[in-house]
């Protein structure tokens, strides 16, 4: 089983890098979608023959609240937002694709390097899960900072929020499903918040180029 | 012994253009048309070899040269590489190398021999050629780097004896990134559509197809022949790594063999159905992401995690 | 009962914001919000005092908790939401008239605002420390469209900022709580409740310190950024500009510090675990770099509400010095909260008043406040008065106790910052508020009639810090002591 978990984290963090490489908004989208759709398999792959009939309950809830949340709502409310704020379907760096995707590959490798440095009070139930969500969150900050568009940041707060899940599901035992639940429906109501605010943007700025939202400074 | 060498041989004489039937007869099902017949690039290349040869005035030995020996080297490579599970005609000790360079050797004199021709037409073509080699070579040497590491030898025979049967993908999720990576160098390096397309005639997309326009009658044949060649042998290589070997049965081998090239002829069609050609101006990144890809499986071969 | 009276203080707002919605007309919305603010604060009342005067109340297996450290906060925060709610009446009123306000801004403000009430109790009532941070995320996403109340080009600029830099500070402080919970779980004691704050801060001492460190880091990172220190403040000037006043004085007044509190949680937990101040010395970087940002920001600052924004990460600086200081400088660094809490609220407000009765808040253009407006340009005089630390207000009073503080501890690196940060900050502040107040106003000088309600808002605030500079009533320090003491601070 801790196979399959390790399988999966793989699946993530090639898809981490294919969204990194990818130059159109729906690819990066759908590829977040079956990112939340492997990650909804992970706390099984990783706790089911442990789990108790209790929290093996935990365990359904938190899958299936994953892929609905993850692989079916968000990317759902992601392409509304491109459809009503009407965004050209290109995902406009502002470094180059190569470039992005190289820093990716270093991260990855340092992703890689801090994880085998890095002790744990307790060892993670699975190989993969430390230097995947390190990749995560890295990444995260990468699409964050170096895309211009506001769906891309959307993208970029998804990814390393699924890194930062990955890393939870280490401690699967001492997080409560219901704060999992809650961490669940605070990402939805983000993703919310961000699309409409992005709708928002586009009626009045007629673009959700985050790169000219500077009338304020000082 | 002697037999398995004379099957291996008629196996490479025969069976490369019979894939490239089965990819064009996939691809025009998948379009909805019915298709050349299966055995047409036997046809064509039994044409070409009954023609004559016309020469540019600017061309030099280079040119008669570069068909003969590309195919002479990428032959050879063929000899290198088992076929199933016993060990090749001409394996030796780290013969991966070989193996490896013998087919860039042949690409190198296809390139020499497009620039041969003297016309800017063929240069701008053996340009691009030479450029995206370059971008994936790395991708095809760090994957070959990944299998060698985990069989500790760089010998083919270790190699695939290495490969785990029952446990795959799931256990070692290293050798599907190594898969991956090595598919996108088979699309690559054979000029399918992500990268290039093997049926387009339009000067400013082309790659492959530039370098040989001024090639005809049997060094045609030799290049298209030596190309389906180079393409079978690293679906072999797929397969291998795709579909490891439950025995040692050289029959079985071939049998099981035939099933997995099949196979990737199966899904190459399909993506060259499905998927769109992309800007030359980013095949350079697809590259790049293959090469990253192996880099990845590298590194998971190197990392050891808690438990 | 209490613990029924507990639950009614979190449903209420709950409910408040659920019947806004129904509320057709905008007048309605807000007396509603009002008179929902007055009820909360008299369950509020109820429920605090027996934890001041006795011992700490939990409920639903230990989820949630009040202890002297989460009621003193809840005083705060109700303090702070009666005043703007009572405000946004006037403020909203206005608006009304000249028709800017209709019915779905109401609803929307009226439903927004009590949701975010309920989402700051949740924060400071959860005893689970992945329930708080729910609260906080919470928090932000219901705060969001508060500020864009009116859509303008910069009010979504800003509404953007803030959702996508304090949701982004917000998982990373996530990543922090995970932290901790790993390093719990590798002792037996926290089994199964490793994000118990009561269990972590009893047992503290077993915890591996390198892990609870890291996580601290994370932590201070990401609940910082929603607290507005500096370096992670960019998203707050902009924020605090662009919402309407009552927002503006509820995010600086209150929400800043729900994110400070949630850092305060587990000061005591790490301390224990590296068995030294470890918090502490972070903290005091991230607060002298605050303090000298903001000095420097507030120095060319033109815009009022900006200005008092700055303000905002200084004073939150000089309250994360005052944590980080231990000992008295927990003590001074409660007290300072309370002051600082009213004080903005009551800044914003007034800024607010006059931004609607010149139109703008420049302050180059708003000159001659204190004729034009005496009420709300007088008291915003006074306002910047007690922010720059003038002596007779409460203000003062906890800044002292910050220095002593540090002279005590021989922090004198800390200290001359402190003091520099601070001299800037008044001469960069007073410089304003004079030319705002005593300026030429611009044009006809019609001096705004105003209400016996209007003073009350502004002056009542200001009598307090009055008095609590002068003299500080025996139970309110008692209730301080008590909650500095559960930070390891002494009184």
């Amino acid at each position: 089983m801790i196979q399959d978990a390790n399988f999966i984290l793989l699946i993530v963090i090639v898809l981490d890098l294919y969204i990194v490489s990818s130059s159109r908004l729906d690819t990066c989208v759908n590829a977040t979608a079956l990112q939340g759709a492997a990650l909804a398999f992970l706390p099984f792959a990783l706790w089911w023959k442990q789990a108790s009939s209790g929290e093996m309950i935990g365990l359904l809830l938190i899958g299936a609240g994953t892929f609905v949340v993850k692989s079916l709502l968000i990317p759902f409310l992601i392409f509304r937002s491109i459809r009503e704020a009407n965004v050209r379907r290109e995902v406009e760096p502002s470094i180059s694709l190569h470039f992005s995707l190289f820093t990716a590959a270093v991260f990855v490798a340092g992703s890689f390097w801090m994880a085998s440095i890095v002790v744990f009070p307790q060892s993670p139930p699975a190989s993969l899960i430390v230097p995947a969500a390190f990749v995560g969150v890295l990444v995260g900050f990468l699409l964050l900072v170096s895309r211009q568009k506001a769906i891309t940041q959307v993208v970029g707060y998804l990814i390393l929020e699924n890194g930062i899940f990955i890393f939870g599901q280490i401690l699967f035992k001492e997080l409560p499903f219901i704060v999992e639940l809650g961490i669940l429906l605070d990402l939805l109501v983000g993703v919310l918040v961000m699309g409409i605010a992005i709708n928002h943007i586009s009626r009045q700025f007629d673009h959700i180029d985050v790169n000219r939202l500077d009338e304020l400074k000082g | 012994m002697i037999l398995e060498i004379i099957e291996q041989i008629a196996i490479l004489l025969f069976v490369p253009p019979l894939f490239i039937g089965i990819i064009n007869k996939m691809k025009a099902w998948a379009a909805g048309r019915k298709g050349a017949p299966l055995f047409q690039f036997y046809f064509d290349l039994w044409k070409l070899l009954k023609k004559g040869e016309v020469y540019s005035r600017t061309a030099t030995w280079i040119f008669t040269a570069g068909p003969i020996i590309s195919l002479a080297s990428i032959f050879c490579a063929g000899f290198i590489l088992p076929l199933a599970l016993s060990s090749s005609p001409l394996g030796f000790k780290g013969d991966i190398i070989l193996f490896a360079y013998l087919l860039a050797f042949g690409h190198f004199f296809i390139l020499l021999s497009a620039l041969d021709t003297g016309s800017s037409f063929e240069g701008m073509g053996a340009s691009r050629g030479a450029a995206f080699s370059a971008f994936s070579e790395p991708a095809f040497f760090l994957s070959l780097a990944i299998l060698c590491i985990h069989a500790k030898s760089v010998t083919f025979k270790d190699v695939f004896h290495a490969l785990p049967w029952a446990t795959w993908g799931f256990a070692h999720p290293v050798y599907l990134v190594a898969a991956l990576a090595l598919f996108a160098v088979l699309l690559a390096e054979n000029s399918r559509i992500p990268v290039d397309d093997p049926n387009t005639h339009l000067e400013l997309t082309m790659i492959h197809e530039v370098m040989v326009l001024d090639h005809g009658g049997p060094d045609l044949a030799f290049i298209l022949y030596g190309s389906s060649l180079k393409f079978f042998l690293q679906a072999v290589l797929l397969v291998h790594l795709l579909l490891p070997l439950p025995s040692t049965n050289w029959y079985f081998g071939i049998f099981y063999l035939f099933i997995g090239v099949f196979g990737v002829g199966i899904l190459v069609a399909l993506v060259e159905s499905a998927v769109a050609r992309i800007r030359l101006s980013r095949v350079p990144q697809f590259l790049i992401g293959a090469s990253i890809l192996a880099v990845l499986g590298l590194i998971l071969s190197f990392y050891k995690g808690a438990p | 009962m209490d613990s029924l009276l507990l639950w009614i203080f979190l449903l209420l707002p709950v409910l408040g914001s659920i019947l806004c919605l129904f509320l057709r007309k905008p007048k309605l919305v807000l007396a509603f919000t009002t008179v929902g603010v007055l009820a909360e604060d008299l369950a509020g009342g109820f429920l605090i005092y027996p934890v001041f005067t006795g011992s700490p109340l939990h409920t639903a297996d230990d989820w949630l908790r009040i202890d002297a450290l989460s009621g003193y906060h809840i005083l705060v925060m109700l303090l702070v939401f009666s005043l703007s709610s009572i405000f946004a009446y006037r403020y909203f009123g206005k608006e009304i008239e000249s028709g800017d306000f209709k019915e779905s801004h109401a609803a929307r403000f009226g439903s927004l605002w009590f949701g975010s009430l309920g989402a700051m109790s949740l924060v400071l009532l959860s005893n689970n420390l992945g329930l708080m941070w729910v609260g906080i995320e919470a928090t932000t996403l219901i705060t969001a469209f508060l500020i864009c109340i009116h859509r303008s080009q910069t009010s979504l600029e800003a509404t953007w900022k803030y959702v996508l830099l304090c949701s982004v500070g917000i998982a990373l402080a996530f990543l922090g709580t995970l932290l901790v919970g790993a390093a719990a779980s590798s002792v037996s004691i926290f089994h199964g409740n490793g994000l118990m704050w009561t269990v972590l801060y009893q047992n503290a001492s077993k915890l591996n310190p390198l892990t609870m460190k890291i996580a601290f880091v994370f932590l201070l990172v990401g609940y910082g950024t929603k607290a507005g220190l500096a370096p992670l403040h960019n998203w707050l000037p902009d924020a605090h500009s662009q919402a309407p006043a009552p927002v503006s004085a509820l995010f600086s007044g209150f929400m800043l510090n729900a994110a400070l509190y949630c850092i305060m949680r587990y000061i005591p937990i790490v301390n224990a675990a590296a068995q030294f101040n470890f918090a502490g010395h972070l903290l005091l970087l991230f607060g002298v770099i605050s303090m000298l940002t903001a000095a420097v920001f507030i120095l060319f600052q033109h815009d009022i509400k900006r200005l008092l924004a700055y303000s905002s990460v200084e004073h939150l600086g000089i309250t994360a010095i005052g944590l980080g200081l231990g000992g008295l400088g927990i003590f001074a660094a409660l007290f300072h909260i309370f002051n600082h809490s009213v004080c903005k609220t009551t800044g914003f407000l007034s800024a607010g008043k006059l931004d609607q009765i010149y139109g703008t808040h420049d302050m180059r253009k708003m000159k001659g406040t204190i004729r034009r407006a005496p009420v709300w340009g007088s008291g915003l005089f006074l306002i910047f008065l007690a922010l720059v630390g003038a002596a007779p207000f409460a203000i003062f009073m906890s800044e002292m106790l910050i220095i002593k503080t540090a002279v005590d501890h021989n922090q004198i690196l800390i200290l001359s910052f402190f003091l520099a940060a601070a001299g800037i900050v008044f001469v960069g502040v007073l410089s304003h508020a004079l030319s705002t107040a005593w300026g030429e106003p611009p044009y006809s000088l019609v001096s705004e009639k105003s209400k016996i309600f209007d003073i009350l808002i502004v002056f009542f605030p200001l009598a307090l810090l009055l008095i609590l500079g002068i003299w500080m009533p025996y139970p309110f320090r008692e209730v301080l002591e008590k909650a500095s003491s559960i930070l390891g601070g002494k009184g």
